[in-house]
Parts: structure tokens; sequence; C-alpha cells
């Protein structure tokens, strides 16, 4: 007990002093009206949060925010399962796609965007050269409101995949070797024994990926803001997103009160997602137990 | 019947195969498309239609980007808090991941819920409260105050607990005990050794928050001389332009050198974590 | 030995007195490092030349710190008023006003205002920095956009020079427009901000409102404001973007745009700022281009936007009587010339001989010295102006590109609910009044 406490002790004191009072002091903001600037800073109750009820932005970028985040979620998980499945057989080139694929993970978001917005552009960009050799029309990934939310989850997509990936692929080589074998002399095809046998046992795992990459997605930005920047570039309104209208309102506005309550409301939906996540999980166990 | 059959999973497995070598081109397309503008110039890159190789390759941006800003000094920053960071994010994770796995006290749950779930604001959100303290500490512009926030990960905790407790059998702690070992003794001689991949892997993404860190650094750094690889990329960053030349190189300098670690220790991120993850 | 001493004791007491009565007079010690933040990497090496410069007549070392613009925002407003911040910063009057409103800007010393008020300036610079009969700061840049025009295309399609009217703009724009075979432009006749996000897009869509005789807001003379857009200028500024993209077709979304597109070639005319000059200068310095003032809506007149990005001095710093000092040496005459030179970007003051600069690089004309027709409507110096045009900003692209817009009552009611809009955001920051 004694060792506990001794032991946690620098963690939690470092932890409460750079999370716990900063965001307790940051969801009591939300009860205020403050510039950031000023020395005035008057409580206003609950008018943040009903103002944000009735924000056109904020609707949109829960709903953005909703969208972008359950789509890349699916798309990344449903991709990144399969690519293992495929990765972890003895392969030369298996190491190769690993590597590769797992590359966007390390890098810096800020100059990958810059490329990105290089490589989705209408006239010039290489995704509609690549399209244009297959005989396919051009798309105005980025200017179509439309489809700017989609070209920021294969954004979103191409980011995480190699991290799914690499959890499914831990998943997969910790299966013991033994069960699939008794399995294959059972005369189970490959198919069956990925049902019946990898899949059930990999479930934690992909929990943990789903609940990571939707707490990942929910908080996106830097895609966001180097996206919308200039004029060659997605219209706001289509890609507008929680974390970048809380950015917007807090350091382009200075509404630091308005936007600690809007933070306050992400951090509730996310983690009320995680919660329900487990709990779906949890049922599942206890059916198949 | 055996033989039309392996030709066809053959054939299979090319489209696989083919399937995976267009991915493969996506996933590094951003990254070689950051790779050959950094040696373009700037007419180069101006001039449309675009080439994708440059005609000249020219070190230009990489001489001009090191003579514009000292990178050689954003590069040393950012190793340094990286490279801090990661040490005492892995020292933290293992002992409060072991700690929330094997042992129970009042407040456990509570206070590894409030971990995790703290994890979930964005660092946006609370920033400025947090600069504030540190104004009090007199921390601004210092070392400490940049790598402060950094020092542990919910993340990295979480991942220790659910290796140490998985992996880690009680009973060899149990073991040590009726030996007389102390806790602090079992801690370092039974489950670090045995946390060495997961330990890497926590170190790895500690490795690469810290390398990438840009929003606090910028709040906190006021001397040029502390600034990161990241915050230095802003020199090139104009009001209403970019020299996306200097831009791109800069990048690709921040870049390599994860890259590098990535490629060291990728064998024993995938491979080893699968070796010894679970299996308790 | 106690000679020597006493000869040392001697001169160190000299030198103390010496520093304290400099810093009675308030003057300068020799000893200070003065702190620079500015949010422009580009001035960064005018702002190198001009501490080296200081530093040499007044032993004053200068350190200068740039994060790009919206960095730079962020930075002071958590390190200024916690008293972690720089000796000088640039910024703009809106955050400006904020600073000044929190007490963290104090009014200018007699020095800086004898500067300000000496006839240096134009009146509508000087009248910018006034707060409450008050001046606070100094203006650093002056900025306005002109017409940029590509004489190549226009000498091609046998138009004699630069429209001076929108009208006669939008008849142009048609014959400068290219499209390929399968009917996609390849070369826009106008480059407007159609698409992104921010209150860049709000500037642009000004840039013909004003002219066609509308405002974002209109002062009521009490300090109080109302939108002054939901009428017939403001109808029309919409149906004239409207137009360009849908029926006339001289710009679309999809091509490239701004600076970029004009400077590759990609767009007969754009409306920009001086420091598109220097990205020409770079990037293709064989392109024949003029300057022409921005055109008139009709029979109107001229009127261009005018933005300032002022020098300010942190209240508290711990060496302001030094800082005031730098400060208006970064704003001599001699620091101005080169401030353009270098950067691309005009100084503010107007009395500063353009005449070599013009020599070289003609096309500056229209930025350093406008057409006396020109008038200039300022940016309103209050803190909620950047949630005003940014929320209208937020609106702008959908309608560009709706087709619902070529109805003249959809239009209407599109214009009248951003108008409501800003009436809104008035009123929620007690500035709204008729």
């Amino acid at each position: 007990m004694l060792f506990c406490y001794v032991a946690l002790l620098p963690v939690v004191a470092l932890f409460f002093y750079v999370r716990i009072i900063p965001i307790g002091f940051s969801f009591l903001l939300s009860f205020y009206k403050w510039n950031l600037i000023s020395p005035r800073r008057p409580f206003v109750g609950w008018d943040n949060y009903l103002g944000l009820m009735e924000d056109e932005n904020f609707l949109l970028a829960l709903k953005n925010t909703t969208i972008y985040s359950f789509s890349t979620v699916a798309l990344a998980t449903m991709i990144a399962l399969p690519l293992a499945v495929f990765l972890s057989r003895k392969s030369r080139l298996s190491a190769f796609y690993q590597t590769v694929y797992f590359l966007p993970v390390i890098t810096p978001m800020v100059p990958v965007a810059i490329a990105w917005k290089w490589i989705y552009d209408y006239n010039y960009g290489i995704l509609n050269y690549g399209l244009s050799l297959v005989g396919l029309p051009s798309v105005p990934w980025l200017t179509d409101p439309d489809i700017a939310l989609w070209a920021l989850v294969i954004m979103g997509v191409w980011k995480v995949l190699g991290y799914n990936m690499v959890l499914f692929l831990v998943g997969i080589r910790n299966i013991p070797a033994e069960y699939l074998e008794a399995a294959s002399i059972d005369g189970a095809s490959d198919w069956q024994r990925f049902w019946r046998i990898s899949f059930p046992l990999l479930r934690p795992i992909l929990l943990y990926v789903i609940v990571t990459s939707t707490i990942n997605a929910f908080n996106v930005f830097t895609q966001v803001y180097v996206m919308t920047l200039g004029s060659q570039s997605a219209p706001g309104q289509a890609v507008r997103m929680l974390v970048f209208d809380i950015y917007t309102n807090g350091f382009q506005f200075f509404r630091m009160g308005y936007a600690s309550a809007e933070a306050v409301i992400l951090t509730l939906i996310v983690l009320g997602l995680t919660v329900i996540q487990f709990s779906l999980a949890r049922d599942d166990n206890v059916k198949a137990g | 019947m055996g033989h039309r059959r392996s030709l066809g999973r053959r054939l299979g497995l090319y489209a696989c195969h083919g399937v995976l070598m267009l991915g493969a081109l996506v996933m590094v397309m951003p990254m070689l498309w950051m790779l050959v503008t950094a040696f373009k110039s700037a007419a180069e890159i101006a001039i449309l239609p675009p080439v994708f190789l440059p005609k000249d390759w020219s070190v230009a941006n990489f001489s001009g980007a090191f003579e514009t800003a000292p990178f050689g000094r954003f590069f040393l920053n950012s190793a340094f808090i990286a490279l801090v960071s990661t040490a005492s994010v892995m020292a933290t994770s293992l002992v409060a991941g072991t700690v929330f796995a094997k042992y129970q006290f009042p407040g456990r749950k509570l206070l590894f819920g409030l971990v995790l779930a703290t994890a979930i604001v964005p660092f946006e959100a609370y920033m400025i409260p947090l600069y504030v303290q540190l104004v009090g500490l007199e921390w601004v512009n210092t070392y400490q105050g940049i790598i402060l926030p950094y020092l542990f990960m919910a993340f990295g905790i979480f991942l220790m607990r659910q290796h140490v407790s998985s992996s880690i059998p009680t009973e060899l702690m149990e073991a040590g005990r009726v030996d007389g070992a102390g806790e602090w003794w079992i801690l370092a001689r039974v489950i670090a050794p045995l946390s060495g991949n997961a330990l890497a892997a926590v170190g790895i993404f500690a490795f690469i928050q810290g390398w990438g860190i840009f929003i606090w650094p910028l709040l906190i750094a006021n001397d040029q001389l502390l600034f990161n690889m990241e915050l230095g990329l802003t020199q090139f960053q104009f009001a209403f332009s970019a020299d996306i030349g200097k831009l791109m190189a800069g990048s690709v300098v921040s870049v390599v050198p994860m890259l590098i670690v990535f490629l060291l220790l990728r064998r024993r991120i995938i491979e080893n974590m699968a070796l010894t993850g679970l299996k308790g | 030995m106690t000679r020597m001493l006493g000869r040392r004791g001697a001169m160190q007491a000299a030198a103390g007195a010496g520093v304290a009565a400099l810093a009675g007079r308030g003057a300068l010690a020799a000893d200070v490092t003065l702190a620079v933040w500015t949010g422009y990497p580009e001035l960064v090496p005018w702002y190198q030349a001009m501490a080296a410069e200081y530093g040499k007549a007044k032993g004053t070392k200068v350190t200068i710190l740039s994060t790009s613009l919206r960095e730079h925002e962020q930075k002071l407003a958590a390190a200024v008023p916690t008293g972690t911040g720089p000796d000088i910063f640039d910024v703009g009057q809106i955050l400006g006003i904020t600073f000044i409103e929190a007490g963290l800007v104090k009014p200018n010393p007699p020095a800086v205002e004898a500067l300000l008020k000496g006839g240096a300036y134009r009146a509508s610079s000087v009248g910018q920095f006034n707060t409450d009969g008050k001046t606070y700061g100094v203006p650093m840049l002056f900025s306005t956009p002109a017409m940029f025009w590509n004489k190549a295309f226009f000498k091609e399609a046998g138009i004699d020079g630069p429209p001076k009217t929108f009208q006669d703009k939008m008849v142009a724009a048609k014959k400068l427009t290219k499209f390929d075979a399968t009917g996609k432009m390849t070369r826009s006749g106008m480059s407007l901000r159609l698409s992104g996000q921010g209150s860049g897009i709000a500037e642009k869509f000004r840039f013909i409102l004003e002219p066609a005789g509308g405002t974002l807001i209109v002062p009521n003379g009490k300090g109080k404001f109302h939108q002054g857009y939901d009428n017939e200028a403001g109808r029309n500024a919409l149906k004239y973007y409207v137009d360009a993209v849908q029926t006339d077709k001289v710009d679309d979304p999809k091509v490239q745009h701004d600076a970029a597109a004009f400077v590759a070639g990609n767009t007969a005319m754009l409306m920009r700022e001086a420091w598109v000059i220097g990205e020409i200068k770079e990037k293709n310095p064989t392109l024949d281009y003029g300057v022409a003032p921005i055109p008139a809506w009709g029979t109107g007149p001229h009127k261009t936007l005018l933005q300032h990005n002022g020098l300010w001095v942190n209240a508290k710093s711990k060496n302001l009587d030094v800082a005031y000092d730098f400060q208006v040496f970064l704003c001599s005459k001699e620091a101005s010339v080169k401030l353009t030179q270098m950067s691309g970007w005009v100084a503010a003051r107007s009395d500063v001989d353009w005449s070599p600069l013009l020599k070289e690089i003609p096309q500056y004309k229209e930025f350093v010295s406008p057409d006396a027709g020109v008038q200039f409507y300022p940016e309103p110096v209050m803190a909620a102006w950047n949630e005003i045009e940014s929320r209208l900003a937020d609106k702008l692209p959908g309608a560009y590109i709706d087709p619902n817009m070529l109805d003249p009552a959809k239009l209407a009611a599109f214009i009248k609910a951003a108008a409501a809009q800003t009436d809104q955001i008035l009123k929620q920051n007690d500035l709204y009044g008729l």
C-alpha cells in the first residue's frame, strides 16, 4: 500500500499539475466570458452552452466531425485488418510493406498536409492524373463542398492505417499456432479459420483500435487547418470540425470561455462514445462466454 | 485439380501484391513529393504544369534553410526534448502501469479512469491555463517548461498496464516477495526485464510525440535558441505565401531522424512485441 | 595599489553616474536587451539589419523572434497579459485594440506622438491609431490592394489597358478566359477569392462591396454600429461574384488562384497587395504585368481597402524608454525605404522618396503613392471585427457556387440572413446601435 502511494506520487503530482488543474480551470472558464487578454472575466452561467446550441457553426462542426470520425474509424479498421492478416504470413515483402504503411504514422502532419493539398489539386494534382490514366474524369477534391470532407477522410485513413495494422499484426502473431493448426486438421478453410478462431481472439485489440482511433478522429485539427488555408483550398464550412471550431473561437475570435464550453462538450461526447464502445464489447463477451 | 488451384492462388497472390504495391505508392507519395520539392528551385516549384522530378537537383533549399535560421540548433533541441520526454515517459509508464495492474489500493479505478479521460481533452482547450501556471513557476522560455507536459503519457501508462496485467504472472512477484525482495526490487528486477519490448513500443510513441510537438513550444519558447524543428519551419510560412522549397527541405530534415529510428527499431516494435506479447 | 584601486573605483562611480544620468533623462543604457516579436518571417532580415544599426549607434542589443502570423498572434495573446511578452511587437490593429483595451499598450509618449502627428503619415493612417483621443502604437505597414493585370494576355486579347470599372472588368475577363477542348477552364479572366476559410474571403468581398456603395458595418456616430450591406450594393456585390462564376464563367473554384496563379500566368487579373511584386520577382521575373487602381463601380469613385500593421510597445516592458526609442528608430525614413526594398511590403510613412524604388520597379507606384482620386476605406478598429468578417466568410463560398443565387429573391434572402448575423455579433459585443 505504502509502496503504491510512494511510487505513484511523482506521476500523480505531475498529472495533477499538467492535466487536472489546467483542465479543471478550463472547464470552469466555460462559465465565464473572457477574451484571453483582458483582466475582466465576468461570470455568465450557462450562457456559453446555450449559445452553442444555437450556433450553426458548432452544430455543423458536430455533424462534420461525427461523419468524419465514423468514416475514418470504419475504413481504417476495415482496411487494416485484412492487411494485417495478409502481412502476418511469411513473405519477403512483408517487412517492406510494414515499413511503408507505418511511415505516415511517424511523419509530422503540417508538411504532409501541404503535400496532400498538392496531391488533391484539381488541375495539377497527381491523384487526378492517376484517374485520367485509367480514363476517369477529374474530381475537384478540395473545392467541391460535397467532396472535401471525404478528401479529409482519405487523409485520416492514410495517417492511422499503419498504426492499426501494427496492432492487429501483434494480435495475430499472438494467436497460438496450435489453435490454427488444429482447425486446419479439422478441414477448416482459411476463411473459416479467420472468422472462427482469429477474429474472436482479436476482439480486444479491435476494441482498442476502435477506441483509440475514435478519440484521435474526434480531435482532428491540423489537416483542417492546412486544407482550408489560402484560396486553393476546401471551403471552411465543408470541413469545419470541432477542434478547429474551438481553435477559431478561442484564438481567432478570442472567446476563450465559449471555446472552453465547446471543449467540455467535445470531451463529454468522446467520453460517452468510449464508455458505449467498452460496454458493447463487454456485452458481446458476456454473450460469447 | 491441385495444380490449377495453386495457379489460381498464385494469381490471387499477385493481385494482392498489386493492390498492396499501389497502396504503398499512395502511402509514400506525400513524402516523395516533399523530397523532390526540397530539391527544386523556386521557379521550378511555381511553374505549371509541374514536373515531378527536378531538372537540376539543387541543395540550395537545404543550405538556404540552414542560413535562414539555426536549424542545427533546432535539430539538437528536438532531439533533446524528444529523448528526455521518452526516457521519462518510459519510466513513469513502467511504474504507474505496474501499480495500476498489480496493486490494490483505494482510488485505483478512479485515478486510472481520470488518467485516461483527461487524455481525451484537446490540448488547445487547456494550454492557456497551463501556460499561466508556468508563468508562476517562472518556467516560461526554459527547456523544463517545454518538456514538463510531456514527462508522462496516459497512453503509455495504459499500454504498460495492459502489458503487465496480461503477461507478467503475479506468482513471479510473489516468489520475489517470499525471498524477501522489496517492491522496488521486484519492479526493477522482475517486471522491467520482462517488459523490454512493451517499453520500447511506449518509447517509440513518446519519441514520435516528443519530436513533433508544436503548439506548446510555440507558446512557451520565446527565444529562438529553444525552438525545435517544427517551430523552425514557421520561418518559411509568410503572411500570405510560403517558401515551399525551404519548408520542404526543413521538413525532410525533420522527418529523416524519425525514419531512421523507425527503421532501426521496426523489427523490435513489431516482431518482438508479438513474441513476448500477451502470452500470460 | 591604493591609487590604482581608487582610480578604478572612481571610474566605476563615474560610469554609474553617467548611466544614471542618461536613464534619468529618459535616454539609453548600453546594457539593455530588447526583445522584438514579429508575425512576418519575411521582415526578419530587415529587423536584423535595423537592430544591427541601432546596436552600433546606441549599444543596445536587440533579439528578433519570428513565427508565422496566426501563431504569432496566439503567442502574444498568451504572453503579453502574463508579463512574459516582448518589449516590441508588430501586429494588426484588431489585436492591437484588444491590447489597448486591456491596458497592455499605453498611450504614446510625446516623442512617438510627435512622429505620428508630425506629417510623416497620411491623415488616414494617423486616424487609425487613435483611440478615445489618444494615440497608441505606430503604423508600420501600409497595405492596400490594387489590380495586377497581365499585359501579354491583354495584348493577345486585343484589350488596350486595364478596365476602369467593374463592369468593364467583367467584359474584359470574358475575353481573357481560356478553356481547353473539353470545356475545362485553363486560365481565369479574373482571380477572385472563392474558397477556403477565414476573414480574407469577406475582405475580398468588400473589394467589390465598398466601391458598389455598401459596407459591412456602419457607425451610428455614438460609438455603435450596424450592418451596411443588406441593400442594393450588397446584392450587387454578391451578384457580381455569382455572375463571374456561374453566368459569365470568368473564374472557377477549381482553377489555380491568387498570387500563385498570377505568377504562373494562370489568371489575367488579380486584386492583391504589394507583396505579390516580390513573388513575381522571385518566381517568374520575365512576367509582363501592370498594376492599376481597383476598378470603380459604374460612375462611382475608385475605392480601396486600407490596412495597417502596427508597431507596438508592450506596457509591461522593463525598458520602456529604450523600447520607444527603438520604435521611433524603426520608423525613420531610411528604415522605411529599406523595409520596402528588403521585404516587398510598403512602409506606412508617406513622406519617403520612393523614386529610386519606382525607377527599379515601376509597378510599385499604385502601392506607394496611389492615385489622388482613390479613396481609402479603413478597417474598423474593433476587437469583434475578425469574427464579423470570418462568420460572413463562412457563408460566402457556398453562395458563389449555389445555382439558387441566380434567383434575385433567393440572393436577397441570403444577404439579409448574412447581414442579420453581422448585427447579431455586434449585439453580442454590445456594439450594436442604429
